[in-house]
């Protein structure tokens, strides 16, 4: 009877020395792909056929993954299930905008690189875990760092300008008609609230996609719909005394910031060890200047943690076990396989700053144009006597593939040259048909080269 | 037609738009299916390397070519009038004289064949890996599947490497670079090559110690490290594709002479002495000993550089084979022999 459990116990003991845990962020701005990466991120290391960049699969030491229970039993689990039943099934579709947070463990198993590692346990676990969530709360985090007034302030300035100027009209109206200094009623704070929250609804159904919606719950209320820490907006003028509307709204604004941002982040941010940034370059380019603009500001917003000087509250918040940041442009597929190139040289002006700011902590960055699941194919066609790389796939709403040109990203020059309304147009594509029956995993580009660099040192 | 002339084609912008599917053909046609079927013949898909022309090599040329075709007609004359002379004693001598002469006449354009086979081999490897190099450098689109398509060629009849070149095949889709398909190449292909490269580098170097310090005569063992060392090189050779003739062998050899500072290998045999004997336990073994040693050490390093002349794709920084492995093997071999 003992014997048994001496092994038992060695068991445990090796596999305390072999099985590691990686918490990777998944972070991005709303409709930066998450979902979709964080489920082709599964599905191909359960399938382990498309990823040839990763070490550990072309050394063949990798032996298999698996889904275990997530190490959070409080936080819904990810539904990586239903999400891949929707990119794969019968009629493919993009699974919906994502309503609340999301968590998943996939373990890995493999053997060690190193023969002294071999000899303790020759098979070796990694317990990879990964949490998506709704983009939009992203952008609680720069809250943190805001008052009130100075929150106020930024926010009724962005509000007045084009392209929002138009749909927050009703709501600055109100806020034209209401007096900050006069007495706190419940009732006008609900009504500030609602009209303020329609105008962020605005900003997320524009179509020039508009990033910058805070605060992200107004809009995403996950588990919160109708709690009074809601019932707040941004108000004009200087704080105003006790028993105001605006003493009101600014203690609610604490209050949301403590009870929801901090411990959001604290408890799904705090932990990490690795990073990746999606962002929808594409999108902003699409959406046009004034698209790229908001989305600029919205990323600097949401990257200010990583900008130097400010390290003291990086610590607080991420601590500082983050070593390998990635930041990734997605949906690279909408593309032609030669611009690649050009797209990431534009990410890599676009986080310039928050790169340095990371290499100076001392972190590693890499940047990359990847795409979680690729649904065109690189076409040459003949136009006007000139070949013309394009793209081909079925757009989303249509039923026949078609051979798109969506405009080059020119190489050095700005993205938007000066004198071309509308450069690029890239059409939202739907998942190739009978992804299903492919044994090997969805196909995409690139997420082999961002796993081998996120992961890698991990699978040694 | 590559991403640069696109470009410049027509300066003229061409603004987003859909355009005809039946058309559009996927990018780039033609060296897709060169690579999917592996047909690429090399010597036309790639371009030739220019060759700088040196007058005096080419002199030697002339000089060599003209004593063999003088060599070639002396030896026909004299076969000419042996045949004769030999019909002329009795008929069966002159069909056994005729028989042979024609033996080693097939035989000798059969070698010449070979060994002109097995040089254009060899040079289709250093073309490989000219065009890697270039293509590290600078991507200029739609050629990594040409040098895909020629790489999957030279090791289409091998079968052992044939699992991997079908995983290549099922990998690299049209969204790779150039730069991609090379490290994926690299990867799958050349890196379980390396690993017997070495394997045998290794074994050699560990042959040629021993047989030094067990021989009783320094001929002999001289002779013994130049023959395992022309067996080396041939085998690594081989392993990479190039099944070297006995020209090409030669070539290889000279061009080691000349590239033997790649490998890392700039220490000339003093320098190898002094790393041998300086060891802790160097001091105290017998010279024939150190002298094996030395002996596999340069063999490690004729085999290192032979895997560097041969591989289709140069050693990257993270790749490259190291001495270490070998010389902390062979400093073992004392122990193992006293
Ligand atoms: N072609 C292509 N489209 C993609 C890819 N990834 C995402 N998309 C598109 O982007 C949309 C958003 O992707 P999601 O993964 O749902 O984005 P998200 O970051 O989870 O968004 P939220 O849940 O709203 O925060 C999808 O509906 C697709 O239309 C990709 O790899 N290729
Ligand atoms: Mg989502």
């Amino acid at each position: 009877m003992r014997i048994p459990d001496l092994n038992s116990l060695y068991d445990a003991g090796s596999r305390l020395l072999l099985e590691s845990t990686v918490r990777v962020g998944v972070t991005g701005l709303r409709r930066a792909g998450k979902t979709v990466f964080v489920t082709a991120l599964v599905d191909n290391l359960l399938k382990a056929g498309r990823l040839p960049f990763l070490d550990v699969m072309s050394s063949g030491r990798f032996q298999a993954a698996r889904l275990r229970p997530q190490p959070d039993p409080d936080v819904p689990r990810f539904d990586f299930e239903g999400h891949l039943a929707a990119l794969t099934g019968p009629d493919p579709h993009w699974p919906e905008p994502t309503r609340g947070i999301g968590q998943m463990r996939v373990s890995l198993r493999y053997r060690p690189e190193s023969a002294l590692k071999r000899t303790v346990q020759p098979m070796a676990t990694l317990n990879l875990d990964l949490v998506d969530y709704p983009g939009e709360w992203l952008l609680d985090l720069p809250l943190l760092r805001q008052s009130f007034a100075e929150w106020s302030t930024q926010t009724l300035d962005l509000a007045a300008r084009p392209p929002r100027d138009e749909l927050s009209a009703s709501w600055r109206g109100w806020l034209a008609t209401i007096d900050p200094a006069a007495s706190a009623e419940e009732e006008t704070a609900r009504r500030g609230a609602a009209l303020y929250t329609d105008y962020l609804h605005a900003c997320r159904r524009a179509d020039t996609l508009l990033s910058l919606i805070q605060p992200g719950r107004f809009v995403e209320p996950g588990d919160m719909k109708d709690a009074p820490l809601l019932t707040f907006c941004p108000l004009q003028g200087g704080p105003r005394g006790r028993g105001s509307l605006w003493a009101l709204m600014e203690e609610r604004y604490e209050a949301y910031k403590t009870n929801v941002v901090r411990r959001f982040f604290a408890e799904h941010f705090s932990r990490l060890d690795r990073q990746i940034v999606l962002i929808d370059v594409l999108g902003a380019l699409n959406a046009g200047p004034a698209g790229m603009a908001d989305m600029k500001r919205a990323l600097e917003l949401s990257l200010e943690p990583f900008r130097h000087g400010s390290s003291g509250w990086l610590d607080w918040l991420f601590g500082s076990k983050i070593d390998r940041v990635l930041f990734a442009a997605t949906k690279a597929d909408h593309i032609a396989a030669h611009q690649h190139a050009q797209l990431r040289a534009l990410l890599d002006r676009l986080v310039g700053d928050a790169r340095n700011a990371i290499r100076f902590e001392g972190a590693q960055v890499e940047t990359m144009a990847i795409a979680a699941l690729k649904c065109t194919e690189s076409v040459v066609t003949e136009h006007e006597g000139r070949q013309l790389r394009c793209v081909r796939g079925i757009p989303v709403g249509r039923d026949r593939p078609t051979v798109l040109f969506p405009g080059e990203i020119p190489e050095d020059a700005e993205a938007f040259p000066p004198g071309r309304d509308r450069p690029y147009n890239f059409l939202p594509f739907r998942p190739p048909d009978d992804l299903g029956r492919d044994p090997r995993g969805l196909p995409h580009i690139r997420v082999d080269q961002a796993l081998q660099f996120l992961l890698g040192d991990y699978l040694t | 037609m590559t991403e640069r002339d696109t470009r410049n084609a027509s300066k003229g912008w061409v603004p987003p738009m859909e355009l005809d599917l039946d058309r559009a053909a996927p990018v780039p046609a033609e060296e897709e299916t060169a690579l999917l079927t592996g047909s690429g013949d090399p010597a036309d898909l790639l371009p030739a390397p220019a060759t700088p022309v040196r007058t005096t090599r080419r002199l030697g040329r002339w000089l060599f070519g003209a004593l063999a075709a003088l060599v070639l007609v002396a030896l026909g004359f004299d076969t000419a009038d042996l045949l004769a002379r030999a019909f002329a004693t009795s008929l069966a001598l002159g069909v056994l004289v005729a028989l042979l002469a024609a033996t080693a006449g097939i035989a000798g354009v059969a070698m010449l064949v070979t060994e002109l086979l097995s040089l254009r081999r060899l040079r289709r490897i250093e073309e490989l890996r000219a065009e890697a190099g270039r293509l590290e450098v600078d991507a200029p689109g739609g050629r990594a599947d040409r040098f895909a398509g020629s790489l999957v060629a030279l090791y289409s009849d091998r079968r052992e490497l044939a699992p991997a070149l079908a995983r290549v095949r099922d990998h690299v889709t049209d969204a790779h670079d150039e730069h991609e398909v090379v490290r994926l190449l690299d990867r799958e292909v050349l890196s379980p090559l390396d690993r017997a490269a070495y394997q045998r580098v290794l074994r050699a170097s560990r042959d040629t110690a021993v047989a030094t310090a067990l021989s009783p005569a320094a001929l002999l063992d001289f002779a013994v490290v130049l023959w395992r060392n022309l067996k080396l090189v041939r085998e690594i050779a081989s392993l990479y594709g190039a099944r070297p003739g006995y020209v090409g062998s030669l070539r290889l050899l000279r061009r080691m002479l000349a590239n033997i500072a790649v490998a890392g290998v700039t220490e000339s045999a003093h320098h190898v002495a002094v790393e041998a004997l300086g060891g802790s336990l160097a001091a105290a073994i017998s010279t024939r000993m150190g002298q094996g040693v030395i002996n596999g050490l340069l063999t490690a390093r004729v085999g290192l550089t032979a895997m560097h002349l041969c591989r289709p794709i140069a050693f990257g920084p993270d790749n490259r084979p190291s001495m270490n492995r070998i010389r902390k093997e062979l400093l073992s071999v004392p122990k193992q022999v006293l």
